[in-house]
């Protein structure tokens, strides 16, 4: 298991990621979600050992990264945002520097080089040098380097960037694969793959977590709050009438008149949509109003990051403030002076 | 530690590099070493001696060795291979010796050249093994102090070519520190002139070419060595604090 506990980095003056905790368990694959320069590298670079850290402490598999860090590293693979390979290196010559550097030797050298190469597909190019490869290529190689010596603890810094819409499914195949060994965090700002590879994950945005949870139970605020879609040719009263009084239907947020006689309907519910549906379907066809389209926003991951990127940050009051700024034992040390004053 | 210092020496002897700077060297040791020839006097033969030569080339250390130093470092950030090693399971000290061995071995190969020469002079006459000995060691303790200030140099930028210049500059002063000690403006301060004469390293090297070997003086190059090599370390932790 790892632990990451309040977390902090400041660059000078400004603070890049801000008193984060989580967990990250064992067999599991945690999505790292964030815009561009939400802290999500630096993170993964205090995580893997490579920033110090401002504050705060990261335990893997009850290694501290800063107390005991050689110890600790042995752990870790890691896969940098840019893929870190040497251009005047053959693709073997980096895959076997690697495995010495993770003090590989002997026959497990060489099974875990093959290993590591026929998983990430290179084998065809081990004895091509890294600066002729594209930049798919080069992003496998990085990968399969993280793997050797199969840590129990991967860091993927963007892993598919770079690569072709099939590499992608391979390399999201693999690492669904490996939660079955390895715990595994992994940064994207493609929602989709998150989506379809993590079981929990982690929002952040501008250097504070916003979120962590399982994507279904991030989606499930916004299934109750579900917008349906209904376009509708016939009188525009009577349909309003309809939807209005149905059960389930919390208010027509938008009415859209689109000349012909149709009408577009843009309903929020508060009930389950399918009930809602059938009723309005059976309602609108008794009284000869013919539907032309209906349909539901999904809720989806996209919607959930949008929302939670989004929102202000709640400010702390001036009390909480100030308490910050001044620690206790020096407020009282103040209290104390004050009254000797007085005395 | 091993893994590094093989990468290190694949990257100078798989590619021009290492058999580049030291036929440069060698050259250079070819026209010293026929100069002093040519200068000999025929009535005295003695009047020639490789420790002369030694010290003559010693000038060319400066541009040499920080054209060797300076990809060290630079070259890892550049390609942003600085994170791998600093993510593996290695100590930053046990990096900074493994490239730090990996430089010495080079000048070590540049160096056995020049070996030729004696054996072609003992050929046609004699050659004095023993201040030969103390002229190898002298200039093995100058290299190996000026790859430490190298690398050095290289932790502290991000372009190898400012880091040669610099390594350059820097190098010449400490060539020159005991000329710059002698001058009339600092020999009116004694106190300041006999702390920068204790510095200045060419004095140190000019016992090893007469044919001493002085333990003060190992333990000078020895020092400075140490410090350079635990300044790079300290400047890379540095950076590591200072990035972002």
């Amino acid at each position: 298991m790892i632990t990451i506990e309040n977390l902090t980095k400041y660059y000078g003056n400004n603070r890049a990621v801000n008193d984060i905790s989580f967990t990250i368990n064992d067999n599991e694959i945690l999505g790292f979600l964030g815009p561009n320069g939400a802290g999500k590298s630096t993170t993964m670079n205090m995580i893997a050992g490579f920033l110090p850290m401002s504050g705060g402490k990261v335990t893997i598999c009850g290694t501290d990264v800063t107390a005991e860090p050689v110890k600790a590293k042995k752990n870790i693979g890691y896969l940098p945002e840019i893929p870190p390979v040497y251009p005047d290196m053959k693709v073997k010559e980096y895959i076997s520097f690697c495995a010495g550097l993770k003090r590989l030797t002997g026959s497990e050298k060489k099974s875990e080089m093959q290993r590591v190469m026929k998983l990430l597909k290179i084998e065809d190019v081990q004895n091509k040098l890294i600066r002729n490869l594209s930049k798919g290529y080069k992003q496998r190689v990085g990968f399969a380097q993280a793997l050797l010596g199969n840590p129990k603890f991967l860091i993927l810094d963007e892993p598919t960037v770079g690569l072709d819409p099939n590499q992608v499914i391979e390399v999201r195949n693999i690492i669904k694969d490996l939660k079955k060994e390895h715990s595994v965090i992994f940064s994207s700002h493609i929602l989709s793959e998150v989506s379809a590879v993590c079981d929990r994950v982690v929002i952040i945005n501008k250097g504070e977590i916003r979120a962590i949870d399982t994507i279904e139970n991030l989606e499930k605020p916004l299934k109750n709050s579900l917008t349906l879609h209904i376009k509708v040719a016939g009188s525009k009263a009577a349909a309003a009438a309809i939807i209005g009084v149905t059960e389930g239907v919390k208010e027509i947020s938008e009415v859209i008149d689109e000349g012909n006689n149709i009408t577009s309907f843009t309903v929020q519910l508060s009930g389950e949509e399918e009930k809602v549906r059938d009723v309005l379907i059976s309602e609108c066809l008794k009284n000869n109003i013919s539907i032309l389209e209906i349909y539901s926003d999904k809720p989806d991951l996209e919607k959930v990051f949008v929302e939670l990127i989004n929102r202000p940050v709640q400010k702390a009051s001036l009390q909480e403030l100030l308490e910050a700024v001044v620690p206790e034992d020096k407020s009282q040390e103040a209290d104390d002076t004050d009254e000797k004053e007085e005395n | 530690m091993f893994p590094i210092y093989k990468k290190e020496l694949q990257s100078f002897f798989y590619t021009p590099f290492a058999y580049a700077i030291a036929a440069l060297f060698m050259m250079l040791f070819t026209y010293t070493f026929a100069t002093a020839i040519g200068d000999m006097d025929s009535s005295n033969t003695l009047k020639f001696c490789y420790t002369e030569v030694f010290y003559n080339i010693i000038i060319y250390l400066i541009f040499l060795i920080p054209i060797m130093t300076m990809r060290t470092f630079t070259d890892e950030r550049k390609f942003g291979t600085e994170v791998l090693l600093m993510t593996s399971p290695v100590s930053e000290l046990k990096i900074v010796l493994a490239k730090f061995f990996a430089n010495i071995t080079v000048y070590i190969f540049m160096l056995a050249g020049t070996a030729i020469f004696p054996v072609i002079t003992a050929f046609n006459g004699e050659v004095v093994i023993s201040q030969l000995i103390c002229a190898y060691i002298g200039i093995f303790c100058w290299g190996t102090m000026y790859i430490a200030l190298g690398m050095l140099i290289s932790s502290f930028t991000e372009n190898s070519i400012i880091a040669a210049i610099i390594g350059e500059i820097v190098m010449f002063a400490v060539l020159f520190l005991d000329d710059f000690s002698n001058t009339p403006f600092i020999s009116q301060y004694p106190k300041v002139q006999s702390v920068l004469f204790s510095f200045a390293a060419q004095p140190r090297f000019s016992y090893f070419s007469q044919g001493f070997v002085r333990l003060s003086d190992l333990v000078f190059f020895g020092s400075a060595i140490i410090v350079f090599l635990a300044w790079t370390f300290i400047s890379i932790e540095k950076r590591r604090w200072k990035r972002g």
